[in-house]
């Protein structure tokens, strides 16, 4: 999450705190990030290297676990499935979540406050119960299938389609986009805007010119919370979509309980967890450029 | 049986604690109660249902099987009253979950004594995961003809893989073969098969080499690709399930006009009013089994439980409590109409049953599954 921070921290951050106090006094502040660590270690780096050891290891010691991988067209084909999947809802969540955002900045405190509480309802719902509510929703027989036919369009397929899962996940994630860009476009000052439009430009120029640029920290960081959650989205996928459009999850689940096969588990693991690695170093760096433009600007 | 097999919170639970943390547990917990105390269940031939009184006091067991109302009547009919008999204390776990399981033997910290498994799993882990049983401690005597299926299990109950279909549609003129559910011309309509990623029992593709012509003599060993073909003739009409829950709701919804479900599913949406009626020709029969892992605490002591749990009253209790079916011939549960009609194990139910060959399953299962996921996900 180094790249989080990176977008979302300002010019002064923990670090440079840090780093001006004194040398004990940073050790002991180090100190307070040792119950964290300890449990990312046992909940997190044990579990991975364990992944790790079956992926070369279980059934036979090498790389047969890999070759049975990339040998296989199908789990190609879900591998690509689950990347474009994760990919839409991301697109979907920037596309409803900007918007969203911008309207609770804009806000006044009382809309403010309900436009908040809209967002963290859900936010706070339980995945199973919302992702059930989704079936009842999309189903053969229900409420948006009536809707579509009152109004002319006909059946269109949704549950135990992909189309179906990419609306479920984008609605459960959507809060993990709006809150962290919210948080970044609070702290834009507003008084920025004023001094464009007193230099001559309209509210669109203010926008693409000022406003946009200085948001995209927040964009980028809502983007990466909800693309890397897609990726190993389980519960969701499951109700909503069919073994026909299944991901990578699925898989997973199926060599771990269905078949035994914890190597071949761990194998996609690792390799979910490599692509993933691989996009957000890309990103990084492309981020990393774009913002450093923005403070030339600036 | 499989209700809460597949409950999705369980399934994500397993996928963090197998995948991430359980070995890592396993390794760092010390083992189980130490050696074996030595169990006398007393001189003689075993007799199912019975057990030498306060033979195991001071032992504890625990039982796992899949939950919800299946395991509180195993329990209710079964394996408390073996607790009261016997004096082992009672402990309960579950859903089963055979990656669990393989953590723990893999590990040798086996917590679990007796398992409720799929009769498939139980042949298909025989020596491996699974122990032989001791005859001289389960009598098997009264179980129907050919639910014995391995040396490591006994079933559990029994129930089937049945097509049910919509009797305000075909009702006038319902479907009597395998071909009738294959054909959507003459019988139009959707389908509803079992399709969850990871899970196949057999029956499914029988069934469709059934329809395609095969003879029952001629099932084994299975062409699956000609199965799948054609299953893929109806594609478009079919709808997979996933759980039972999901196989119940589609037929209580009228979602489908002819399903393949588990006749205790089957049973359950008839009971709640969907329109409903089973066909019978050529059903395929299905059973759980009870097992012990190797490296169990106490084996002799779990047998003696699995023996108690063939009884025959307790075999009616299971029924009357659960609607699966008993197995034990002596047993004469008191059944309602309805209930007795999805009995499997009667003389006429068998007569109609396909005959599977659980062994060529147990040998196959983890290549079938495999292919048919691939055909589901491609």
């Amino acid at each position: 999450m180094a790249t989080v921070e990176a977008l979302v921290a300002g010019p002064i951050t923990a670090d440079t705190v840090i780093d001006q106090a004194a040398p004990s006094k940073r050790w002991g502040r180090l100190g307070l990030l040792v119950p964290a660590g300890l449990l990312l270690i046992i909940g997190f780096i044990v579990p991975l290297v364990i992944m790790l050891w079956y992926a070369f290891t279980d059934p036979s010691v090498g790389f047969g676990n890999f070759a049975w991988y990339l040998g296989d067209a199908v789990q190609q084909r879900i591998l690509l499935r689950t990347f474009t999947t994760a990919v839409n809802v991301t697109v979907i969540c920037l596309l409803l979540g900007y918007p969203y955002a911008y309207a609770m900045v804009a806000a006044g405190p009382k809309l403010r406050a309900v436009l908040t509480l809209l967002v963290l309802v859900p936010f706070w719902t339980s995945l199973m119960v919302r992702t059930f509510a989704w079936v009842i929703l999309l189903q053969d027989h229900g409420p948006i299938q009536s809707l579509l036919a009152t109004v002319g369009l006909g059946q269109i397929p949704l549950i135990r389609t992909n189309l179906g899962v990419v609306i479920g996940m984008s609605q459960v994630l959507l809060p993990f986009f709006v809150l962290p860009l919210y948080a970044v476009m609070t702290n834009i000052d507003r008084r920025l805007i004023l001094a464009s439009s007193s230099l001559g430009a309209g509210p669109i120029t203010s926008f693409f010119r000022i406003w946009l640029p200085l948001s995209l920290p927040g964009v980028g960081a809502g983007s990466l919370i909800v693309f890397i959650s897609s990726l190993g989205f389980y519960v969701t996928p499951a109700l909503l979509g069919s073994p026909g459009n299944s991901l990578i999850s699925q898989q997973i689940f199926t060599q771990v309980n269905g078949l035994l096969q914890w190597g071949r588990a761990g194998t996609m693991g690792v390799v979910l967890i490599v692509i993933t690695l691989a996009i957000l170093a890309i990103l990084a760096l492309v981020i990393g450029r774009s913002t450093s433009t923005i403070k030339g600007v600036r | 049986m499989k209700i809460a097999k597949s409950t999705w919170s369980v399934r994500v639970g397993a996928i963090a604690t197998v995948a991430a943390g359980s070995l890592f547990l396993a390794a760092c917990t010390t083992g189980g109660g130490g050696p074996a105390k030595p169990v006398d269940l007393g001189s003689g031939a075993a007799v199912s249902g019975s057990v030498k009184a306060n033979a195991l006091t001071g032992q504890t067991l625990t039982f796992v099987s899949y939950g919800g109302i299946y395991q509180d009547g195993q329990v209710a009919a079964a394996i408390s009253p073996f607790g009261a008999a016997s004096g082992a204390k009672i402990l309960q776990d579950g859903p089963t979950d055979n990656a669990k399981l393989k953590a723990q033997v893999t590990s040798g910290n086996v917590t679990w004594d007796v398992v409720d498994t799929t009769n498939v799993f139980a042949a298909q882990q025989c020596g491996k995961l699974f122990m032989p049983l001791d005859t001289s401690i389960v009598d098997t005597s009264k179980i129907p003809a050919g639910l014995l299926t391995d040396k490591c299990s006994v079933p559990a109950m029994s129930y089937g893989m049945i097509v049910m279909y919509n009797t305000k549609k075909y009702g006038a003129n319902p479907p009597t073969r395998w071909a009738d559910f294959y054909d959507t011309k003459k019988f139009p309509g959707k389908r509803g098969i079992e399709g969850g990623t990871g899970d196949l029992d057999p029956g499914v593709f029988e069934g469709a080499l059934l329809a395609d012509g095969v003879s029952a003599d001629a099932m084994y060993p299975i062409d699956e690709k000609r199965a799948m073909k054609k299953m893929a003739s109806i594609r478009k009409d079919i709808v997979f399930w996933s759980t039972g829950a999901q196989s119940q709701q589609l037929l209580e919804s009228g979602q489908v006009d002819m399903a393949l479900v588990w006749s205790g599913r089957a049973y359950s949406a008839v009971k709640n009013g969907a329109a409903y009626a089973p066909m019978w020709d050529q059903w395929m029969p299905e059973a759980d089994a009870l097992a012990v892992p190797i490296g169990a605490k106490n084996p002799k002591a779990s047998m003696a439980m699995i023996n108690y749990y063939l009884g025959s009253e307790q075999q009616a209790k299971l029924t009357e409590l659960t609607s699966y079916s008993p197995v034990n011939t002596d047993s004469k549960p008191k059944l309602d109409e309805l209930a007795q009609s999805f009995v499997t194990t009667t003389p006429e139910r068998v007569k109609d049953a396909f005959k599977l060959d659980n062994a060529w399953w147990a040998e196959n299962h983890d290549e079938m599954v495999t292919a048919y996921t691939n055909w589901l996900a491609g």
